[in-house]
């Protein structure tokens, strides 16, 4: 984990609402955070994962391909985090965010720079 | 009808004594007076079998067939005469009385001669017991002595061209065709009528195996006293008396067939008192027993559906005619009432069908009834189980509706609103960013109300993952220590659905009503039912039908088929406890 996570942190944000990428986006940036791209599904967000080798993966949950408890697995690697969303509370969620292999999880109207944060330093 | 069969009786005890008495005064040395009488026996046991057979069933031809065999058989005798007239009259029509007798067999029990092999077989069998004496009597020798009778000369008054070789060629020939060919065909279709049968009918038919054996042993007896030279004396006393026996048997045989039909029917007077006893279900046992035929089914008729159905209300369908079952309709004041779906071979016996129909037409009613209110009742069940996926569907589709569309706006606004305080990070007017944070915190407090709506109404995470992570999710939510044992299994929809808002329900008025310091909620599997169940150490004293939700959620159980209890004694904690039908 860097030093100073505001300057360098590199994020993909993957979600099919384009207004959510965007608003995302702008807010994580605003937070000190490098979105280096946005992914619509799955297949999109495993190639850009793997060009750009973000340090963070912000996945929603409800993908258009697959479920993002699916695919987070695949996404988090030696480099890589990822940090789940949804609109739902994680209390509709399940066990499934503990197993999908994600650091945590964040309802989308609490998302901030603050937050994943926090997740990031409880998992490291 | 009466009066010709009582003036019967007399006529067959005067023509035994006449038919004794001339075998013994013209036979000499060919009889003795046991055989004599042995051979009336015979006749007057056809000629009795046949006149009760009439009595009891007198629309039923085979009583007169029996009786005429019987006089048949009598009058046989008196072709031994040495009177020319009576010779002549009574050996022309001597081998008629086996033609009867055969005729009888082939029409039991209906009285009517039954398939075409058989019509044949029986007119073949007339034609040639009549034109064959009647040809033996055409050239008739005195000289030679016929076959069973005495060497003492007797006249043909027929006679037209004495030739004894062609008389004796003549008795052979017919012994050959009679009792060789149309006896085995006899004996063939008898069997084959036996083997063919459903088992009733085989019951009912087995007098024609009794049948076979005669006709056998007669067949046998005809050739070794035609073919053989002198038959030895221990051969022929052998045959006669088995045969005797045998044919003493078969008209008693056979009136004992027909009264099973009657003795059935003194079964039907049974009936009346077991259907009494019996509940509706036993019905159909009683009616089989009754008519003697196990497969018998009770098909009653819903005027509602206008169809039949069984003793449990599933649609049944009748046979079609013509098949080895067959259909009896009974009626109520011109109405259908119910079908007995039964052996063809009870047709035989309409006034037995007719007796057992109207004995058990009060119960038919009955079980109709029951049977349409059972069906009715699955049909409200049915009804019930719809309503309940109708209402189960709705809330989901609500549930996605709220999801999909005031959340998603609320969240997006909330992440502008965020966005909007980054911006204005720093900024020099305190009350502005007040006012924003202010707006943030009362969005979020929407959104978590909005989905506490949306989680009453139906939670995703029961449709997601089911009934184990609902319940878990559940517990984390609920203010008391709650301990979850669930089953991992995904169930039917309605039952998740159900057992859900039961432990829902329970768990609110642990919180609410019961001062409990822990509970536990299980949902397990248990002999096709999901027992969903939850306990607290609270106060008790809660009743399903207090005003507590419970007995809305009850009638949700009932609506599936299951049904929901509540054990709460003062003081000693509650206990929910649902049990929902599931397959596995």
């Amino acid at each position: 984990m860097c030093d100073d996570p505001h300057i360098s942190m590199t994020v993909l944000v993957v979600d099919d609402h384009p207004a959510f990428r965007a608003s995302a986006r702008r807010l994580l940036e605003l937070d000190g955070f490098h979105v280096v791209g946005e992914a619509a599904d799955a297949r999109e967000a495993l190639a850009l994962a793997r060009e750009l080798e973000p340090r963070l993966v912000l996945l929603d949950i409800g993908l258009p391909d697959r479920s993002g408890f699916d695919v987070a697995g695949e996404l988090a690697g030696r480099r890589t985090d990822v940090v789940l969303v949804s609109s739902r509370a994680q209390a509709d969620l399940g066990r499934r965010v503990r197993e999908s292999g994600a650091v945590g999880f964040i309802s989308k109207e609490r998302l901030s720079g603050e937050a994943i944060l926090a997740l990031l330093g409880r998992a490291a | 009808m009466r009066a010709l069969r009582f003036a019967l009786v007399p006529a067959a005890i005067a023509l035994g004594v006449v038919a004794y008495r001339i075998q013994l005064d013209n036979l000499g040395a060919a009889t003795t007076p046991a055989r004599s009488l042995a051979i009336v026996a015979v006749a007057w046991a056809f000629v009795g079998a046949g006149l009760v057979a009439w009595a009891r069933r007198p629309g039923n031809r085979l009583g007169p067939l029996l009786a005429a065999a019987g006089f048949a058989l009598l009058l046989r005798q008196l072709r031994y005469s040495h009177d020319a007239g009576l010779f002549t009259v009574f050996f022309a029509l001597s081998e008629l009385s086996y033609a009867l007798v055969a005729h009888s067999v082939l029409a039991y029990p209906s009285g009517r001669v039954v398939g075409r092999p058989e019509r044949v077989l029986v007119r073949v069998g007339y034609a040639s017991m009549l034109l064959f004496p009647l040809a033996i009597l055409l050239v008739y020798d005195a000289s030679r002595p016929l076959r069973f009778l005495d060497p003492t000369a007797r006249d043909s008054l027929l006679l037209v061209w004495e030739n004894g070789a062609l008389a004796v060629n003549l008795q052979k020939a017919f012994v050959v065709f009679v009792w060789g060919v149309l006896a085995s065909a006899f004996i063939f279709l008898v069997l084959r009528r036996l083997v063919r049968a459903t088992p009733r009918a085989r019951r009912i038919l087995a007098p024609l195996l009794l049948a076979a054996v005669v006709f056998a042993l007669r067949a046998v007896f005809e050739c070794v006293f035609t073919f053989a030279e002198r038959p030895s004396e221990i051969l022929y006393v052998y045959l006669f008396w088995w045969q005797v026996a045998g044919f003493v048997a078969l008209p008693l045989a056979l009136l004992a067939g027909m009264l099973r039909a009657r003795l059935a029917r003194a079964g039907v007077a049974e009936l009346v008192l077991e259907l009494e006893r019996a509940p509706p279900q036993g019905l159909r046992d009683a009616l089989a027993r009754a008519l003697g035929d196990p497969t018998l089914e009770v098909a009653l008729w819903l005027p509602e559906r206008s169809e039949y159905v069984d003793a449990s209300g599933r649609p049944v369908t009748l046979p079609d005619e013509g098949g080895a079952r067959t259909v009896t309709l009974l009626e109520h004041e011109g109405e259908p009432v119910a079908a007995i779906v039964h052996d063809a071979t009870l047709v035989d016996e309409p006034e037995l069908l007719r007796a057992s129909g109207a004995a058990a037409r009060m119960a038919l009613e009955n079980a109709r009834l029951q049977a349409e209110m059972r069906a009715q009742l699955a049909e409200v069940q049915r009804s019930r189980a719809r309503i309940v996926a109708a209402a189960d569907e709705e809330r989901r589709r609500i549930e996605r509706d709220l999801h999909d569309g005031a959340q998603q706006r609320l969240v997006a606004l909330a992440l502008e609103l965020r966005t909007a305080q980054r911006r204005l990070g720093g900024s020099t007017d305190p009350e502005l960013e007040r006012i924003l944070a202010a707006s943030v915190d009362e969005l979020q407090a929407a959104v978590d109300e909005l989905r506490e709506l949306a989680r009453g109404v139906h939670p995703a995470i029961l449709t997601e993952d089911g009934l184990a992570a609902a319940l878990e999710s559940l517990s984390s939510r609920t203010p008391v220590p709650v301990t979850v044992d669930a089953c991992g299994d995904r169930l039917p929809p309605q039952v998740e659905a159900t057992a859900y808002f039961v432990a829902c329900e329970a768990l609110a008025n642990v919180v609410k009503h019961s001062g409990a310091s822990a509970a536990t909620v299980t949902a397990l599997r248990r002999n096709g039912m999901l027992v969903i169940e939850v306990e607290d150490d609270g106060v008790g004293g809660a009743h399903a039908d207090g005003g507590s939700g419970l007995r809305g959620l009850a009638d949700r159980v009932e609506a599936l088929g299951g049904r929901l209890r509540v054990v709460s004694p003062a003081g000693g904690g509650t206990r929910v406890v649902g049990e929902i039908p599931c397959a596995s």
